[in-house]
């Protein structure tokens, strides 16, 4: 934790604080040290858990949460210093902090943190005694790659930072601590490039996370929902990741991260549609093969949101469509069924939905025996029993499936819940409605905002240098430039010559012959 | 989305935007029309239309370069008086409503004959309003970007129509010449109304970026596009369907799709008409966006939105009471192809006449 020690106590001058407290309340500590550890246990309502050590005889006291602290880390930083003789008082041992206003004390004791008082002194020492309890930086379940990193963020900030600074080793890289939430007091932290985010950008993320006044702030979710353009929209409009290389590279194209104490998830502003198809993957292996697995992911799009209603449309209004081949065996399968394809599509869309809902939460044995009961019993049983059409089975199936491609879970979310309007549309108006809802969901694409980037860049407003990097994946030396879309200030991103070598070989060549 | 009201389009949106608003409703009809007034030397008319609309934009290029900063409602009120000005641009609005109206009709007439017989009329008639009016409400740059991400469907028409050009014969179109020059000449009628809607270049001019001389390379190319787009449809369409049967068809383009089938997919008209959707509502909300534009204009204290909604709701009551009446839609039709000609090409001129008279427009236009 030597980070974490060097953050807090490493400034020779002044203690920097994580969040600006100037307009905090201030009470000065008295020298009775009985009244102000009743003043303590007052302001903390006589909870149980405070504990209170008397020492010299009752002359004096140190205070800690039991909860908060680590039992040897007090006997190491408190004890041990004037057991062996390196200290001769308590107030003498260096790596401890002293105030007299006991509201800091309260704010600190709250942190973790000891503090020690004695009678006849109106100072107090404070000691970072805090205890932490962390997992390891482990690959994130639901962002696996194949290729790449394989850590992740965890619930402390601080460690989080530290994975995002150990990645970008630059005295650019900065990161601004605020506190939300009135009860909570939840640290937040944004991270961003100073000299290539846009200072406006920076600016309006700061103020909108100032803006934000409630009790209290469980996730990343709720500042989301605080600070995102349009909360009506289906779409996410900032990314979530719990991948630190993620992070990173949005960070290095401009954006700004934002991180909360107590999860995982990083969010980044501002985000485009298009970034949601991006993984980190794509990155790590050939291009051909980053920019195949891209187009599949587009590919998933369509057929997540369309299939059913497409499927819908022609066998209820548009049968002429299907090639003439092709018209028995489906107009057979069809045939049988009772109910109208709609009904059919809902059915099985909703069983689907009931199947993954059931299967996140049960341990994984159990999960997979529900998705094989789900799945395979009663997909085989309705098609038997002539509830549902077989190739309606192969539609929706086919659409989960495309629905979980999308590398976020946000938008394969959202996805998945615009499937139901566009069925919905098909049902009544065939071929006209889908175009209408595929119109719709394009206006509000091109309509919609995130933190002043056009969410559907660089296709609407159209940027053809952008492209390189969102339906394809070219080489990365071809993409000289930041996308616009994070609004960056500096917007070279690879310089000329960056395969110079190549050259020089051939003119080294040239001149062996 | 405060941020982007008072932006200005580029040069490569507006000309996305002419074509837009210019490829419309009337591709489906207009080698049929054509052909109608001028037999196979419709094509002919096609041209010599294409060229004088070419001519035309420059002299409203002309206009719009002499007032750089107002919008075309702001030069009337200011060439012809505020007061005379105002009652132009209000019959403007009332013309572009008109238009929008039009529209709507003929679309749900055609979405009736070929995919939905049995859909109301307010139902069809309803979605292509909404949809336009949730593109409009907001801001020109939004519609803008729209519309040039829709112009890549046009690559699908495209392809499509050039796909059935491998079935035409050329010997459709000889003798040519043969219909005889009256006709030709009351073809080229036809032909200019197909243009209708270079009007918006008018209208947006002032709220482009660019110098005087890219925007009109701008209109000029984008109605060149459009230009090269319909003559493509005419002669194929003309070259397709000998010159007894295109009589029969109404809707060329459709019947000569709906002859192919592919083996995974038949009847590609339905998806031709389906794209063909889009470019409707991409015209129907430039009228939209013209109309209370206009009315903003007018009544400078009325809010944008509320224009726009009211210009909406009027086109669909008005179009849900005519429905599918064929007469009275032939009746409506006549009025506004009039009206074209006045609005799009009789009144601007005689603002650019006028615009002589009235001192220095050029300096005042600057300053203000």
């Amino acid at each position: 934790m030597g980070f974490f020690r060097k953050f807090f106590q490493g400034e020779p001058l002044q203690d920097r604080k994580i969040a600006d407290d100037k307009q905090e309340p201030k009470q000065p500590s008295t020298k009775n040290l009985s009244r102000n550890i009743d003043y303590l246990l007052n302001e903390f309502k006589y909870t149980d858990d405070l504990k209170i050590r008397v020492l010299k005889k009752g002359d004096a006291a140190l205070l800690y949460f039991e909860a908060m602290t680590d039992q040897e880390k007090v006997q190491q930083m408190i004890f041990d210093p004037i057991e062996m003789g390196k200290a001769d008082h308590i107030y003498d041992i260096p790596n401890s902090k002293e105030t007299t206003n006991l509201e800091e004390c309260i704010r600190s004791l709250l942190r973790g943190h000891a503090i020690y008082m004695e009678d006849g002194h109106e100072r107090v020492t404070m000691f970072n005694v805090t205890s932490v309890f962390n997992r390891s930086v482990e690959e994130p379940a639901n962002e696996k790659v194949v290729r790449g990193a394989h850590d992740g963020f965890v619930e402390n900030l601080m460690i989080n930072i530290n994975l995002v600074r150990k990645r970008i080793e630059h005295r650019d890289l900065t990161v601004k601590f605020f506190k939300v939430g009135k009860k909570t007091n939840t640290n937040v932290a944004i991270v961003y490039m100073d000299g290539i985010a846009n200072p406006e950008l920076v600016q309006k993320v700061k103020k909108r996370i100032q803006s934000v006044h409630t009790d209290k702030v469980q996730s990343p979710g709720f500042m989301e929902e605080f600070m995102e353009d349009s909360p009506l929209s289906p779409f996410p409009q900032m990314l979530n990741s719990e991948r630190p290389d993620r992070i990173v590279a949005s960070i290095m194209e401009g954006r700004v991260a934002m991180f909360t104490e107590g999860s995982p998830t990083a969010i980044v502003a501002p985000s485009t549609f298009f970034m949601f198809y991006q993984s980190p993957d794509d990155y790590n292996t050939r291009w051909y093969a980053g920019t195949f697995v891209r187009l599949i992911r587009f590919a998933s799009f369509l057929i997540a949101v369309g299939l059913p209603a497409f499927y819908i449309s022609v066998v209820s209004f548009h049968f002429e469509v299907i090639p003439d081949d092709l018209i028995t065996p489906i107009k057979s399968s069809i045939n049988e069924i009772a109910y109208p394809p709609i009904l059919e599509a809902l059915v099985m869309v909703v069983i689907i939905e009931l199947i993954r809902e059931a299967g996140i939460r049960l341990p994984s044995p159990v999960g997979q025996t529900i998705g094989i009961v789900g799945g395979l019993v009663i997909g085989d049983a309705v098609v038997r029993a002539g509830l549902v059409s077989n190739i309606m089975v192969i539609v929706v199936a086919l659409t989960a499936i495309a629905s979980f491609v999308v590398p976020s879970n946000e938008l394969s979310m959202t996805l998945r819940l615009l499937t139901f309007p566009l069925i919905f549309l098909a049902g009544t108006l065939g071929f006209v409605g889908l175009i209408f809802g595929f119109l719709l969901i394009a206006v509000h694409l091109a309509k919609l905002e995130s933190f002043g980037t056009p969410y559907f860049a660089p296709v609407a407003p159209l940027r053809i240098k952008d492209l390189k990097d969102t339906f394809v994946r070219l080489p990365i030396f071809t993409m000289k430039q930041r996308p616009k879309g994070a609004q960056p200030v500096s917007t070279t991103a690879v310089e000329e010559g960056a395969r110079g070598w190549k050259k020089d070989e051939q003119s080294n060549q040239s001149k062996d012959k | 989305m405060s941020s982007q009201t008072n932006q200005k389009i580029s040069r490569r949106q507006f000309f996305f935007v002419i074509i837009q608003t210019q490829i419309g409703v009337g591709i489906l009809a207009l080698p049929f029309d054509l052909h109608h007034t001028a037999k196979q030397d419709g094509w002919i008319s096609l041209l010599i239309a294409g060229v004088l609309i070419q001519l035309l934009l420059f002299l409203l290029w002309w206009l719009a370069k002499r007032f750089p900063s107002k919008d075309y409602f702001q030069i009337q009120e200011y060439v012809l008086s505020r007061w005379f000005g105002k009652v132009t641009s209000f019959l403007y609005v009332i013309y572009f409503c008109s238009v929008g109206i039009l529209i709507v009709l003929i679309y749900s007439r055609l979405i009736s004959i070929w995919v939905l017989p049995n859909t109301p009329f307010w139902v069809l008639g309803f979605m292509m309003v909404f949809i336009c009016l949730y593109m409009v409400c907001c801001s020109l740059l939004v519609i803008a970007r729209l519309y040039m991400m829709f112009a890549a469907l046009l690559i699908i028409m495209v392809v499509f129509i050039f796909y059935s050009a491998k079935d035409s014969k050329l010997m459709y179109i000889f003798p040519v010449g043969e219909a005889g020059w009256s006709n030709i000449i009351a073809g080229i009628d036809m032909g200019i109304l197909s243009f209708l809607g270079f009007i918006v270049s008018l209208v947006l001019y002032s709220k482009t970026e660019g110098t005087a001389k890219e925007k009109l390379v701008a209109i000029q190319s984008a109605q060149a596009f459009v230009f090269t787009f319909y003559l493509a449809i005419v002669l194929i369409t003309f070259t397709f369907f000998s010159t007894q049967e295109m009589a029969l068809v109404p809707q060329p383009v459709l019947y000569m799709l709906k002859s192919y089938e592919f083996p995974i997919v038949a009847r590609i008209d339905l998806f031709f008409i389906s794209t063909w959707i889009v470019f409707v509502a991409t015209s129907l909300s430039t009228y939209l966006l013209m109309s209370s534009l206009g009315l903003t204009t007018i009544f400078k204290s009325l809010p944008t939105k509320w224009a726009t909604i009211g210009v909406a709701v009027t086109i669909f009551i008005t179009a849900t009471y005519i429905g599918y009446d064929i007469s009275k839609l032939n009746n409506f039709n006549t009025y506004v192809k009039k009206g074209g000609y006045i609005f799009s090409i009789g009144l601007p001129l005689v603002v650019l006449i006028f615009s002589f008279f009235r001192k220095s427009p050029a300096k005042e236009g600057a300053s203000s």
